[in-house]
């Protein structure tokens, strides 16, 4: 795989990895702004409204019906929160012409034009965006809001986190807020939409066996030669401290069999090259059927099925995550516990080291053998503003040793404890 | 090691039936650093009942049995565990039960001859005790336990429920709490050594190899096993009528959950292969045109803000049962219905719009190619269309014959009201 990555403007980047071991191409534009409480709904619902029809293909059928003729071009949509930003997400895969029963067009470069259409120039109507459109996209967006408490364990995670970063950007619901939802009209959302289109950063991904003039096309694109150069209004992820604080406990009760118990823990890093350690951290803690949590809550003590860790590194946190009997709280939370100070103690083996290099370096090695997690990890260091290639990536892992995570192990604090019982 | 080449994706099938009667199936991928292997037993939570080979009594188990052998056979001997062993590798191993199928499965990057010892080690050396069996209730009772609070499980099996009379297809994969607590070390036993005979079995792996090379590393992990004769299994005869029109299930979502289910009359058993791929593929493109995103009725729906999303459109078909289902997120499921069938009537009066099936069919041909970019993709199709008797590369060819003409007796033959099931969950 080859990567390759131009600024076209100034906040605006086109990154094309070159690669034939794909069936597919996947083209994927990134809007990233910063995330506020201001804007997260408008985002949010900016995103599902652009969906609906663009100038020149003015329904959703039609945009259907357009993907369908490409032999089923799979365009989608979504919305993450990365670090402190928003990121609006837009995805076209098309298949490679090289295995279309019959010869046609360059789909790829079909799907392109399209795409920048549906993201760049959407259907306006009295200088707003369609009053009907706008409406029904509130509608929706407000089921899915409401609809965040269906998924029990999601739930319970994204509750966890929003009791870590009460008064932090961070600690907002990514789909935003149903009483936001009254003050947004479609003439507004419209003047939200230019500016957010003018100040945000753009990346736009290319995956895939395309032309080696693929840059050029898109340069030449009128969508893209209309947006303007700007200073890309976003956050770069920053090591963060919160030491000072007590441990939380929250407890919130619905109709569950389950009771869910989320820890959030901060990791209190003094750098970036401690983000690798904390991989390696979570990896023996709680991050793979070897870990400490899986082993002990539920190899050994069977009081789950679920019981895992993750790492979040661009807020530097891990989210312990099970799913128990509620009258075992008591004796799963102490359990937890447990594995927190042994990490501190250094209560692992060489061997388990040796393991979590071994699967971390597994999972570096297949970015070049799937499409998107190859945008994705990328899209990653672009943010960052870093630029490590996956061998130096690789290196980095191989060097950690065992003093350097306890290290970062007795820089991990409980913040929060959070119990979803019935 | 016979080859099968498919010109539209350019991919490369090698297969051998050993002596054994395992057979071995190799998609390699150059290029490619995953690989990934899984091995499969024709043998899934529907096989309850059945004759082991050269005994004449039936032999019926509690529900669940497929299930639990599938989490106990990490279980070693000498007191380590599989799955620790092989993520102590690197690689990421798991394994998963269907109604017709378990598999053992992992991919990896380095250390894949290892890993493969490690698998081939465990599938062929059970090691059931009454403690060990014990124990693991506990860990099972918690998956049922988190699949009870999942309101996409509950609509599932719930679709089945009213479909369903006698078929197994309706019962839960993992079993109750109350039928897991019957399941001893001497069921495992007979369901291992009936179900896990090689000639009952199917390896599927795919990445960068030379197939002849890496069909000896195969042979060389085998262990002896002697011939058997067939496993009769019992299925009872199902009728062709549905059991209830509706069930409704309460539980607490914020908007409700449907599933409409239509019961198909035959499964594989009385069809031929390529009459069955030809129906699965026509199937796909018929509910997009009733349903899927540029439908008329979907547009409507969702212009109307009754319904939230495309709605997944499945037909799916096992040994004995074959079925549709279609399961979305929809604020007045009951509207829906009734929508759905009117526009059933409609297109049964009006025939079938060419442009539409022409599009669709291109969209579909895209969806099978797209299977063909992964390792775990591969691997997995070609393993479940096996134990279906289907070679994976036919779904490309076939879809060349399909027409407009056999839509239409399809929409006539399948989408019958009086075999149209609901079923819905929602909040009190």
């Amino acid at each position: 795989m080859e990567y390759n990555v131009k600024q076209i403007k100034k906040g605006i980047k086109i990154h094309v990895l070159n690669t034939d071991k794909f069936k597919t191409n996947l083209v994927a534009i990134f809007l990233t702004t910063k995330l506020n409480r201001e804007n997260v709904t408008k985002n949010a619902l900016i995103s599902m409204l652009l969906r609906r029809g663009s100038k020149n293909i003015t329904t959703q059928e039609e945009i259907s019906k357009k993907m369908e003729e490409l032999y089923g071009a799979s365009f989608d949509c979504g919305l993450d929160k990365t670090g402190d930003n928003q990121v609006l997400k837009f995805y076209i895969e098309t298949i490679n012409d090289g295995y279309l029963p019959k010869h046609s067009e360059n789909i790829l470069n079909v799907a392109l034009k399209y795409l920048f259409d549906i993201v760049f120039n959407p259907y306006i109507e009295n200088g707003g965006f369609k009053k009907e459109y706008v409406e029904q996209e509130k509608n929706t967006l407000e089921k899915r809001i409401n609809g965040k408490k269906d998924n029990k364990s999601i739930y319970a995670i994204n509750r966890c986190i929003e009791e870590m970063y009460k008064d932090n950007p961070y600690g907002l619901y990514r789909f935003g807020y149903v009483e936001d939802l009254d003050k947004i009209d479609e003439k507004g959302l419209y003047e939200y939409y230019k500016y957010l289109i003018n100040s945000c950063k753009i990346d736009i991904f290319i995956s895939g066996n395309c032309d080696k003039g693929i840059e050029k096309i898109i340069e030449a694109d009128n969508n893209i030669r209309n947006l303007k150069e700007r200073t890309a209004d976003f956050i770069v992820p920053n090591i963060e401290k919160e030491n000072n604080m007590e441990e939380k406990i929250v407890n919130e009760s619905m109709e569950v069999t389950q009771g869910k118990l989320v820890l959030g823990l901060n990791l209190n890093i003094d750098n970036n090259d401690e983000k690798y350690i904390a991989l390696m951290y979570n990896s023996i803690f709680g991050g793979s059927a070897n870990s400490k949590l899986f082993q002990n809550v539920r190899e050994k003590a069977h009081l789950a099925y679920v019981a895992s860790s993750n790492y979040y590194r661009f807020k530097n946190i891990v989210i312990v995550n099970s799913g128990i009997e509620i009258s075992n709280y008591e004796k799963a939370l102490e359990l937890i516990k447990k594995q927190i100070e042994e990490m501190k103690e250094g209560k692992f083996t060489e061997e388990e080291i040796e393991n979590g290099k071994k699967g971390i370096i597994a999972a570096i090695k297949t970015i070049s053998d799937e499409q998107d997690t190859g945008v994705t990890y990328y899209f990653g260091q672009e943010l960052s503003g870093t630029n490590v290639s996956e061998e130096e990536y690789i290196k980095k892992i191989e060097n950690i040793t065992k003093e350097d995570i306890i290290n970062v192990a007795n820089k991990v604090k409980i913040n929060t404890i959070y119990f979803l019982k019935n | 090691m016979q080859i099968i080449e498919n010109s539209k994706v350019k991919e490369k099938l090698y297969i051998e039936k050993l002596e054994n009667g395992l057979t071995v199936m190799i998609i390699p991928k150059p290029g490619m650093l995953k690989k990934y292997m899984i091995w499969g037993t024709n043998y899934g939570s529907n096989d309850n009942k059945f004759i082991v080979p050269g005994e004449e009594n039936i032999t019926e188990v509690p529900n669940g049995v497929a299930h639990f052998l599938e989490h106990k056979l990490f279980e070693q001997e000498d007191g380590t565990n599989s799955l620790d062993t092989l993520t102590a590798l690197g690689v990421n191993a798991n394994a998963y039960t269907t109604n017709d199928h378990t598999a053992y499965l992992f991919e990896c990057t380095d250390n894949f001859y290892e890993a493969m010892d490690e698998l081939m080690d465990y599938v062929q050396h059970p090691y059931f005790t009454d403690e060990n069996v014990e124990k693991e209730k506990g860990i099972i009772g918690q998956e049922i336990s988190m699949y009870d609070d999942s309101p996409e499980w509950r609509v599932y099996l719930n679709t089945l429920e009213a479909m369903y009379n006698k078929n197994p297809v309706k019962i839960d994969i993992t079993g109750t709490i109350d039928t897991i607590s019957k399941i001893d070390k001497e069921i495992l036993y007979k369901c291992y050594n009936t179900f896990y005979h090689p000639s009952n079995m199917a390896i599927v792996i795919s990445g960068d190899f030379k197939p002849e090379e890496l069909l000896e590393e195969v042979k060389k992990r085998l262990v002896p096993n002697k011939p058997v004769g067939k496993i009769k299994r019992i299925f009872e005869k199902e009728e062709e009528k549905i059991v209830k029109p509706e069930i409704v299930e309460k539980l607490d979502v914020s908007n409700p959950i449907f599933t409409i289910g239509i019961k198909d009359i035959k499964g594989e058993n009385d069809c031929d292969k390529k009459w069955i791929v030809k129906k699965q593929i026509s199937m796909e493109i018929l509910l997009n045109i009733i349903l899927g995103r540029s439908s008329s009725l979907y547009q409507k729906l969702y212009k109307n803000g009754v319904i939230l999303g495309t709605p997944s459109l499945d037909y799916e078909f096992g040994k004995d049962y074959a079925h549709v289902l279609i399961t979305g997120v929809c604020s007045e499921p009951r509207n829906l219905y009734e929508e759905f069938k009117k526009r059933i009537e409609e297109l049964k009066n009006n025939g079938i719009n060419k442009e539409d099936f022409e599009r669709l069919k291109k969209m579909i041909y895209g969806s099978y190619v797209k299977e063909y970019n992964d390792v775990q993709d591969i691997s997995r199709m070609f393993l479940s269309d096996y134990f279906k008797g289907i070679c994976s590369f036919d779904y490309l060819e076939e879809i060349e014959s399909i027409n407009v003409e056999y839509l239409e007796q399809l929409l006539k033959d399948v989408f019958k009201e009086e075999k149209m099931v609901i079923s819905i969950v929602e909040n009190e």
